[in-house]
């Protein structure tokens, strides 16, 4: 099963460490990482740039409209994300508690969709209508 | 440039459309992932399951917490999104402007972090 694995912690915060403290965690997420990804587990992974540098883009009557800023604004910001592939959510759960920013802020845990076994499903739905 | 597309939209609202709507959204999206695959932008792609499926997991003095639900309740709910490569912004917004659900909710573009 694959999860996707949201980072959510104050972005404010960063700005305001010390360097030698950024530099240390930053450390530990290389470890995290290169452990995830000899385990297996890694799918795919990104930090993300501050939120000051996000665009928001609706289309209306077929018309692109843009907004800075992200979609919402909350206490804590979206600040990067793990995609992984996990036995089960609580081999899932344990993963996001070791990313380090689940010390600082919080990680969502989020099952993504299996087309493969999306489309079985719907076909039995199907048949069972039938 | 890496770009991170995140989709939000109402997700109550893709549990009642009809059988028929909601396979013509999907074979939209289909296209548009193989539209962007084919151009080369494509990295990685998901759809998410609702947000009650969804955990948040916290560690505070060395101990695991794990609540039920998102991170955040919002009007609408992060449902998918797609990491894509394109040369600048702009040409994000494009790709970002062609995702299906940017007609019913809306598309979040963040760039990522190069650590090269």
């Amino acid at each position: 099963m694959k999860y996707l694995c949201l980072i959510y912690e104050n972005e404010k915060s960063w700005e305001t460490m010390p360097p030698a403290e950024s530099d240390a965690i930053m450390n530990e997420y290389f470890t995290f990482t290169a452990d995830i990804q000899k385990n297996g587990k890694l799918v795919a992974g990104e930090a993300l740039q501050p939120t000051v540098t996000a665009t928001t883009v609706r289309v209306r009557n077929g018309k692109v409209s843009t907004t800075d800023g992200p979609f919402a604004e909350t206490k804590e910001q979206l600040g990067g994300f793990y995609l992984i592939e996990a036995k089960d959510l609580n081999d899932a759960i344990q993963v996001a508690a070791k990313i380090p920013s689940a010390r600082l802020g919080a990680i969502e845990v989020r099952p993504v969709v299996d087309f493969s076994t999306e489309s079985a499903k719907r076909e039995e739905a199907a048949g069972a209508r039938a | 440039m890496k770009y991170l597309c995140l989709i939000y939209s109402d997700e109550t609202h893709w549990a009642n459309i009809p059988q028929t709507e909601y396979d013509s959204v999907l074979g939209e999206f289909f296209a548009f992932t193989k539209q962007i695959r084919d151009q080369g932008k494509y990295i990685a792609g998901e759809n998410l399951q609702p947000t009650r499926t969804a955990t948040t997991v916290r560690v505070r003095n060395g101990r695991i917490s794990a609540t039920d639900g998102p991170f955040a309740e919002t009007k609408e709910q992060l449902g998918g999104f797609y990491l894509i490569d394109t040369p600048d912004l702009g040409d994000a917004i494009q790709v970002a402007s062609r995702i299906p659900s940017a007609r019913y909710g809306c598309i979040e573009v963040r760039p990522v972090v190069d650590f090269s």
